[in-house]
C-alpha cells in the first residue's frame, strides 16, 4: 500500500461513502498535479512524490477537518433514515392520522377521567398528551424555513421537558435520571441533525431536518 | 506558518479575480505570499467545502490539460463577505501594529 493510499485512508475515516470518494477524487488530483510540478522543477520521481505528500499535511489533522465539513457515515445513516421514515409514513395516509391522533386520543381522555373526577390521572393524561404533541403535530405543520424549524424546536424541547417535570412535580429532580434517559436517544438524533445542517446548504435539506 | 481564520478569507480573494482549482489557489497563497503562508491541503479543501456550503463559492466540473479537474468560483454572496473580510482585517491590522509598534 503507497504512502498516498495510507494518507487517504486516515484522513477519511468515518466519513461517508460519498464525503470519501470526493475527498480521494480531489486530494487524488491534487497530489498528481504537486507531484508533475515537483519532477518539472527538476526533482527526481521519488522525491517528487514525497514533496508532494508532505504538502498533504498530517491525515489525522485533515481527517478532523473534513469531518466538521462533510457528512459522516453517521450522519449519513440518519439522513437516509429519515427519508425512509418519512415516505414509509406520508405515502400511508391512515398511518399519518393515525399518529396524529394519539395526543388528541389523550387529550379526550385526560376529558373522560376529569367528568369521572379522577383528576389527577386527567392531569397526567393532558400533560402526557401536551408532551408528546410536538412529535405527533410537526408532520402537519408548514415547517419549511430555518426559522420556523429553529422555533419548532425549542418548543418541542421546552414542552416535552415541561410536561415531564410538571408531571413528576417535587419528584422531578430525583426522577431526572428518567428525564435524561428517555430523552437521550431524541437528543442524540437532535444533535446529528444539527451537525448535518451545518454541512449541508438549506436547499438540499430534506423535510425532516427542520424537525 | 499560517494564521489561523484567514484561510477562507485568502481564498474567497484569489477566487474573486479568477475561478480556480484547489492545487493552484494553494499554489498562490504561497506565492503571494512569499512562502510564508503555508497552508497544507488537508485544510485547504475543508475551508473550500465550508465555504460551498455556506454559499460562498460554488463549484463545476472543468477539463484542463485534458484532466477533469473540481474548480471554485466566488458567488455573489462571497463577495460581500469578502469585502467585510476586508475592511474588518484592516481595522485588525492597524490595531496590533499601533500595539507592537507601541511596545
Amino acid at each position: 500500500m503507497g504512502d498516498l493510499e495510507i494518507w487517504l485512508r486516515n484522513a477519511t475515516r468515518g466519513l461517508a461513502a460519498d464525503s470519501a470518494a470526493q475527498v480521494r477524487r480531489e486530494i487524488g488530483e491534487h497530489y498528481e498535479s504537486a507531484r508533475e510540478a515537483a519532477i518539472a522543477g527538476g526533482c527526481p520521481a521519488d522525491e517528487a512524490g514525497r514533496v508532494a505528500m508532505k504538502a498533504l499535511g498530517d491525515a489525522k489533522t485533515a481527517n478532523g477537518h473534513y469531518r466538521q465539513v462533510l457528512l459522516t457515515s453517521g450522519e449519513a445513516r440518519l439522513l437516509r433514515e429519515g427519508k425512509w421514515e418519512a415516505r414509509a409514513i406520508c405515502s400511508r395516509p391512515w398511518l399519518k392520522w393515525l399518529i396524529v391522533a394519539v395526543p388528541v386520543m389523550l387529550v379526550e381522555m385526560a376529558a373522560v377521567v376529569y367528568f369521572r373526577g379522577r383528576i389527577g390521572l386527567a392531569r397526567d393524561l393532558l400533560l402526557a398528551g401536551i408532551g408528546m404533541s410536538p412529535l405527533f403535530a410537526a408532520m402537519l405543520l408548514p415547517i419549511n424555513t430555518p426559522l420556523r424549524g429553529r422555533i419548532f424546536r425549542y418548543g418541542k424541547w421546552v414542552a416535552m421537558t415541561s410536561a415531564f417535570v410538571m408531571l413528576l412535580g417535587p419528584e422531578a429532580l430525583k426522577w431526572s435520571w428518567l428525564l435524561m434517559t428517555c430523552l437521550w436517544m431524541m437528543a442524540r438524533t437532535d444533535w446529528t441533525r444539527a451537525s448535518i445542517r451545518r454541512k449541508l446548504p438549506v436547499s438540499e435539506w430534506p423535510r425532516h431536518l427542520y424537525l | 506558518m499560517n494564521f489561523k481564520g484567514t484561510l477562507p478569507t485568502l481564498i474567497l480573494e484569489f477566487l474573486a479575480q479568477e475561478p480556480s482549482h484547489g492545487y493552484r489557489i494553494a499554489q498562490k497563497i504561497k506565492e503571494r505570499s512569499e512562502g510564508v503562508l503555508d497552508f497544507k491541503e488537508g485544510t485547504l479543501y475543508p475551508a473550500l467545502h465550508k465555504l460551498e456550503s455556506e454559499g460562498m463559492v460554488e463549484s463545476y466540473e472543468s477539463v484542463e490539460n485534458g484532466r477533469s479537474r473540481r474548480h471554485y468560483r466566488i458567488t455573489r454572496s462571497g463577495r460581500r463577505m469578502l469585502a467585510n473580510d476586508r475592511t474588518e482585517w484592516r481595522q485588525i491590522s492597524r490595531a496590533v501594529t499601533t500595539i507592537l509598534g507601541e511596545a
